[in-house]
């Protein structure tokens, strides 16, 4: 038994036509049995920065708390919102720090970075569980289904995707992955981040 | 085996645990209290390494209880619960982790709202409707996704509650013999007989 | 002869006094004018600016940070709001404290600090520069307007000394006597944040010094409940809304001036 399959969950996160999308089941297990249905591993960082956390639970609260101080610290003596490069490099040597006895948790973040010429950029990133960035241009994931994930989100991902194609995308990839994972499902949230909103859904899903 | 379930309805918690002392294969002790009263409008029972669970426990207690001197308020049920969480969790990464479960039911009187919270040894937390740990929890949380009701009476929360222990004590080898139930609403906590 | 109990705060006065305590609180008295009034569903706050004029770059208060010019009223956190008198660079470093004591509570308990709590934390702090030598008290008094859903909608104030105390309306700063009795004559105990408002800019525009009101010498902010979330919002105003605002209120300049603003 490996720690990062203790309790279960998967996050994956895309790049659209100037808007991205973050997306989470909703498992909270210990081992084969079920917890919770209603366990959050997304979080709201700024308006235009989601955080996702799958890994250990006591971890993903530990996680979540130490970053929401941490960016209202900086939002608090920079006077402004944190941008999303910044955030990821927060991120990275927040768990860096614990580098020999880590977190077990490999977050992935999507937002819009405000850029000078042409309004707001889709961004999104992953580290693995000692902060190691990765930078991608269409998708990341991570969490017990990452691998099947990753075969879906090849299949179904394509370049310049508007919002609504894009949650459709998303959802798909994330319903039909977890479906062939023990360890993920009970339901799915997916979020969508515009350049002026954020829409958020959750999908019920086979909840079994 | 220890044994503790809890369940919410409407405007209550109620905190079920057996009350065996056991030491390796041997019962020592029939009539432990497992909850405590740990501020007058929260439940905590607790389970796990003997020794452990008794010491965190008061921890909890008495560092809720300094609170409250100090500030002439008790914290409100989610933020008792985000301490002893973070409390665990620090405690997980040091020389000697505590190593306790724990069922926290409270009633937050400033929204009028019950809430139960599912916490373990390593500073896990999730608010649930029902919950339960042990082994008893592999028959309990099957039995309560198909009866639990958040909209239920006392007394009707009382009825499911007992399918739990009577399920648990028909099917579980190792199944504990008695249990201490109670209750926190509006009017605090208190004991109830069954 | 005082001057044997001036040079250090430790030392009592044979007359059982504090004296540099009582010289902070006289610097405050001369400060801008902060001015809390308590409602039914919310707090107001308004503040007089004594650093003005023409040459003065405003243009970091027209964009970003938490809105007013930084010079009065602050954000200490999502549900509290601070009005400061006193010595700017003192202030400025008791809201650093207060900004990170309320994150250290957000941390430990999940939740907004509650006001009162807040107010301790600080006077907790202020209290020890009374006692401790060589080191000279905070030359700040603060107004707190905020909410938690201990006590609802909640003002106090505290001084150089750590003495805090809650208020149904306050003032501290300049002429703050002549505002208080002004705000003890016309307070009613159900009023409304809308009255309130009327209420704080009337009693501002009465004991500042200068005729007229404009976004220049005046800050403004309100704490009230969302409706949708029922979550606090405090809204700290931008100075083009404080003129809006003095518009709506027949409490603006006349025109002729404003075109000599510009």
């Amino acid at each position: 038994m490996s720690i990062m399959e203790y309790n279960g969950g998967s996050v994956i996160a895309m790049v659209g036509k100037d808007c991205v999308a973050i997306a989470s089941d909703l498992r909270l297990g210990n081992q084969a049995l079920g917890i919770s249905s209603n366990f959050q591993k997304i979080f709201p960082v700024t308006d235009r920065i989601y955080l996702g956390l799958p890994g250990l639970a006591t971890d993903v609260t530990t996680l979540r708390e130490t970053f929401r101080y941490r960016v209202n610290m900086y939002t608090i003596k920079e006077e402004r919102e944190i941008e999303p490069e910044t955030f990821a490099h927060l991120v990275s040597s927040t768990l860096y720090e614990r580098r020999f006895g880590p977190y077990f948790i490999e977050p992935v973040m999507a937002g819009l970075s405000k850029s000078a010429t042409s309004g707001f950029k889709p961004f999104i990133a992953a580290t693995d569980l000692i902060g190691c960035l990765n930078f991608a241009k269409d998708f990341v994931v991570a969490g017990t289904a990452s691998s099947k994930l990753y075969g879906v989100a090849e299949g179904l991902w394509e370049p310049d995707l508007e919002p609504d194609q894009l949650f459709e995308t998303i959802s798909q990839t994330m319903l039909n992955a977890v479906d062939r994972d023990a360890y993920s499902g009970w339901g799915v949230v997916v979020h969508v981040i515009e350049k002026d909103k954020v829409t958020t859904r959750t999908l019920k899903g086979r909840m079994d | 085996m220890e044994t503790s379930f809890a369940i919410t309805g409407k405007g209550y918690v109620i905190v079920a645990s057996d009350t065996t002392a056991a030491r390796s294969i041997v019962k020592m002790k029939t009539d432990e209290d497992k909850i405590k009263v740990v501020s007058p409008h929260l439940l905590m029972s607790y389970s796990g390494e003997p020794g452990d669970t008794l010491q965190f426990a008061e921890y909890v207690e008495r560092n809720l209880r300094l609170f409250h001197i100090r500030n002439n308020y008790s914290l409100r049920p989610s933020a008792a619960a985000s301490w002893i969480r973070r409390s665990l969790a620090q405690s997980l990464r040091s020389r000697k982790p505590y190593s306790v479960n724990l069922m926290l039911g409270g009633f937050d009187v400033t929204a009028d709202t019950p809430h139960l919270y599912w916490i373990d040894y390593l500073g896990t937390m999730t608010e649930v409707p029902f919950g339960a740990h042990g082994y008893g929890s592999y028959f309990a949380l099957s039995l309560l996704d198909r009866y639990h009701d958040p909209e239920a009476t006392l007394e009707e929360g009382l009825v499911t509650l007992k399918r739990c222990i009577d399920e648990v004590a028909k099917r579980l080898v190792v199944s504990p013999g008695k249990y201490k139930i109670k209750v926190v609403d509006k009017d605090g906590a208190r004991e109830i007989e069954m | 002869m005082s001057r044997r109990y001036d040079s250090r705060t430790t030392i009592f006065s044979p007359e059982g006094r504090l004296y540099q305590i009582e010289y902070a609180m006289e610097a405050i008295s001369h400060a801008g004018t902060v001015l809390g009034v308590l409602a039914k569903d919310g707090v107001v706050l308004a503040a007089e600016k004594k650093v003005t004029g023409k040459l003065l770059d405003l243009s970091g208060a027209k964009e970003g940070g938490y809105g007013g010019s930084g010079e009065k009223i602050f954000l200490l956190n999502s549900n509290v709001i601070g009005g400061v008198a006193g010595l700017t660079a003192d202030a400025n470093s008791l809201i650093n404290y207060a900004r990170s004591a309320a994150q250290q509570h957000l941390l430990q308990y999940n939740e907004d600090i509650p006001v009162e709590l807040l107010a301790q934390r600080l006077c907790d702090m202020k209290q020890g520069y009374t006692q401790y030598g060589g080191l000279r008290p905070f030359g700040v008094s603060l107004l707190y307007a905020g909410y938690d859903q201990h006590y609802q909608f909640q003002l106090y104030h505290s001084d150089p000394s750590g003495n805090y105390s809650g208020w149904k309306a306050t003032c501290i700063g300049a002429n703050n006597g002549t505002a208080q009795s002004l705000l003890k004559q016309e307070y009613k105990d159900d009023i409304e944040v809308k009255a309130a408002i009327s209420l704080v800019l009337k009693t501002m525009s009465k004991t500042m010094d200068s005729t007229t009101l404009g976004s220049e010498k005046l800050e403004f902010a309100v704490i009230t409940l969302d409706p949708e979330t029922k979550l606090p919002k405090a809204k700290i105003y931008k100075p083009d809304e404080i003129d809006e605002l003095l518009q709506a209120e027949g409490l603006a300049k006349k025109e002729d001036d404003n075109a000599m603003k510009s």
